[in-house]
């Protein structure tokens, strides 16, 4: 049956943004959500400050929240998974399935913000000895840490002395398969820097890597306050390897400035992690018969003037389940799927 | 381009020191970039177009200079030497294939192992060499080598009918398989340095008596043997290579058996990877697998009391996997207590002898401060071993030297798995 709802699938940053602009342009909104709480991965995996503002990442998300859940026009629904779509454009019936039940709802357009999880260093290869170390921990691992305001060793729960970012962990590799660039840890690692830095003054802190992506404002609002006045050392060169030689971690690899092989001792080392397609993103892709590129990703038509309109009539995608996503991207192409929906469900004719 | 380098400096007898104090000054790392050119006027990157443009150079333009090859590049530990600075070097225009940096990998294949962007130096050196052996700008001591295994059939220049000349005298039996005239369980492919060297051929006897003991039917193929090719390849020679390994399927082609056990992980990767293309495909195994699938029968009652590390071979473990068989035989062996070192399996740090290596001693020593030998031996030491323990016959002599050069003499002993196992059985061994 003809219907002017939008679905918006994922209540992360894009999710969440999606549904508030939909509903504000006066659509009503189904906005669904997996997990039994709304605010996707910020929340989820206990992020700390927000890249690039410092902001706090739950502030901001109850923020975001509280826009959805006073607006009478949408409805949020938590544990709440999307089992099938079948109709057309303007036309669609969704099969939602919580607690057991199933429920068919009709919408005229969905907006997939199923978003990304965090590489698992583990998985593709124990270079880095993140399962077997305990003082190898994750960004998200960080995150954690950062948010208590406990940021300690955790094989001895005492602060660390010395501390090592490994960046393009799970990016950029071609033996992993993912080659692309994850856009947000070279940012992240150092605003955790910095974070580390003004919660355990007494800590050194490296960042090694290959390049610093650190595009537009990011350079002057954090790599430049990372390095200048937070005293954070950067070296370029990547970590090849962690091992353990008397009960201490040492990072190898190559200081490639000075073109000389180094062994250094550190408590910890934290992995920049990149981002790959949630398990959500691919169930959703499956579902809706959506094109993936080869990574996973969901594929837009690739037109550059076009982000955020899929091969299949109606439904449009946000955030990071195309691809590597800062904030203000998701931010920004929620914004653009919201109003690519509404006006598509309010045009006379609808292409099919 | 510049001004030429100075006559009367050559490079590459420029030794530089990680740290080095000269007269109580401290003239630690690149003090010898003061021989050379400082100002680069030009990016002449045709050089490196001349290496992707080979079959099998092709990854040598994908570098972004993460660097991690360089801490798994056992050469750059002992001098200024990495895949990802050959890739900086042809940018500024090094000639490569004149190069001696050339002829530094040991074709160990640490770096690919650990490369985001798959570049592949076990593509890209031979790929290179094979330009440069065409060219004859070979280091002398391997062009004696290739020459010496072209006329000999064996790279230590020795008369071909006295390869199974170990044998004479020995306390069991080893038949040559052309004087039983009949099928054999197992041909046991001996190469060379266990037939002609003093430390091989010992090692040798040592697994005679042990497959002996088993009760194998076994046979050597003797007079008959020739080199295996495998380190010919890595070093450039590709057109001995395929001579040497044509010969071998035709010499292999008149005999039966089922099982080609070989001593040599060089054989073993040649046999397994190399020789399939070109007609001749074995049931080939490595001495360790084989003994370790008979750990029971082979009655291992002896106390060696021993504190025992274990080395790697490159072409046993991360070429082709093997990392568990042999160590599974030095726990078996009684009142052996194994300790490990810092970089072994997939990180085992190459004991310098592969990728024609086993030939460049004295060039490796020109343009580097340590022996790739040496530096292992000192990690062995490390361990608190008395015993290095091997399962490639590359390594007995060139860790036995090394461990004179490093003066540990007293703390460290080189032992082939097979002296081990004969100890361990009540064998004679040597």
């Amino acid at each position: 049956m003809r219907s002017d709802r939008v679905v918006v699938v994922g209540a992360g940053p894009a999710g969440l943004e999606a549904a508030r602009l939909a509903a504000e342009l006066g659509s009503p909104v189904t906005l669904i959500e997996k997990r039994d709480v709304a605010g996707g991965m910020p929340i989820h995996s206990d992020y700390a400050a927000l890249t690039h503002h410092f902001r706090s990442a739950s502030g901001a998300m109850a923020e975001m929240i509280d826009a959805v859940t006073s607006n009478h026009l949408i409805d949020i629904r938590t544990g709440t998974e999307i089992t099938a779509v079948d109709g057309a454009a303007g036309e669609f019936s969704v099969t939602l399935s919580a607690n057991g039940s199933t429920e068919d709802i009709d919408a005229g357009a969905v907006i997939l913000a199923t978003g990304f999880q965090h590489f698992d260093p583990g998985r593709e290869t124990q270079q880095y000895q993140y399962y077997e170390y305990a003082d190898v921990i994750t960004i998200a691992e960080a995150e954690k840490m950062l948010k208590d305001e406990n940021f300690v060793t955790p094989s001895t729960g005492k602060p660390p002395e010395r501390v090592a970012f490994i960046q393009c962990v799970g990016s950029r590799d071609r033996q992993i398969g993912n080659e692309y660039c994850s856009k947000v840890c070279c940012g992240i690692s150092s605003k955790q820097a910095i974070e580390i830095r003004e919660m355990v003054p007494a800590a050194r802190v490296f960042i090694f890597y290959i390049d610093m992506r650190m595009y537009g404002y990011w350079e002057n609002e954090i790599y430049w306050p990372a390095q200048e006045q937070h005293k954070v050392n950067y070296v370029k060169g990547i970590i090849t390897e962690i091992l353990s030689k008397n009960g201490r971690l040492v990072v190898r690899g190559e200081d490639t400035t000075m073109g000389r092989p180094m062994e250094v001792e550190m408590d910890m080392v934290i992995l920049a992690v990149g981002m790959e397609p949630s398990q959500g993103t691919r169930a959703m892709a499956d579902v809706l018969s959506l094109p993936t590129n080869k990574y996973g990703f969901i594929d837009t038509d690739h037109d550059i003037l076009d982000t955020v309109t899929t091969t299949v009539p109606g439904v449009y995608v946000a955030g990071a389940a195309t691809g590597p996503a800062d904030l203000d991207d998701s931010i920004s192409s929620a914004g653009a799927a919201a109003a690519k929906a509404v006006s598509m469900l309010r045009s006379a004719t609808v292409t099919v | 381009m510049g001004t030429e380098i100075s006559p009367k400096v050559d490079p590459s007898r420029v030794i530089e020191h990680e740290t080095y104090e000269l007269e109580g000054v401290d003239i630690s790392g690149h003090w010898n970039r003061m021989f050379e050119q400082r100002v680069i006027f030009d990016y002449d990157v045709e050089q490196l177009d001349r290496v992707t443009a080979l079959g099998g150079g092709e990854s040598m333009g994908y570098c972004y200079q993460c660097a991690q090859c360089i801490a798994v590049c056992p050469v750059d530990h002992v001098g200024d030497y990495g895949p990802r600075k050959i890739y900086r070097k042809l940018q500024v225009g090094m000639d490569f294939f004149t190069s001696d940096d050339l002829w530094l990998c040991t074709t160990c294949g640490n770096c690919l192992r650990v490369c985001p962007k798959e570049v592949d130096m076990l593509q890209i050196i031979p790929a290179v060499r094979k330009e440069a052996v065409l060219e004859g700008t070979v280091p002398p001591e391997l062009q004696d080598v290739f020459e010496k295994t072209a006329r000999y059939g064996n790279p230590l220049g020795k008369n071909s009918k006295r390869r199974h000349a170990w044998t004479k005298g020995l306390d069991v039996e080893v038949p040559i398989i052309a004087d039983l005239d009949r099928k054999v369980d197992v041909l046991w492919w001996v190469s060379d340095y266990p037939s002609y060297h003093p430390r091989g051929m010992e090692a040798s006897r040592s697994l005679a008596r042990v497959l002996t003991k088993l009760g194998i039917d076994f046979a050597i193929l003797g007079a008959e043997e020739r080199h295996d090719g495998d380190s010919m390849l890595r070093a450039g020679e590709q057109g001995l290579f395929e001579m040497l390994a044509d010969q071998n399927i035709e010499t292999l082609n008149k005999y039966e058996f089922d099982v080609l056990l070989t001593t040599d992980p060089h054989a073993y990767n040649a046999f397994l990877n190399e020789y399939p293309a070109r007609g001749g495909e074995y049931n080939v195994e490595h001495y360790s697998t084989f003994l370790a699938g008979r750990i029971e029968e082979l009655g291992l009652s002896e106390n060696i009391g021993s504190k025992v590390t274990f080395h790697d071979p490159c072409y046993l473990g991360r070429q082709n996997g093997v990392y568990d068989e042999p160590r599974e035989l030095i726990e078996a062996l009684p009142g052996v207590e194994l300790v490990e070192m810092w970089r072994i399996r997939q990180n085992g740090y190459c004991c310098g002898g592969g990728g024609g290596g086993m030939w460049l001693d004295g060039f490796a020593a020109d343009n580097q401060n340590m022996r790739l030998s040496e530096k292992r031996v000192l990690e062995a030491v490390e361990t608190g071993a008395d015993t290095l323990c091997v399962v490639c016959p590359y390594e007995v002599s060139r860790f036995e030297d090394a461990v004179k050069s490093t003066n540990n003499d007293e703390a460290l002993v080189v032992r082939d798995i097979s002296e081990l196992l004969a100890q361990a059985m009540g064998l004679a061994t040597g």
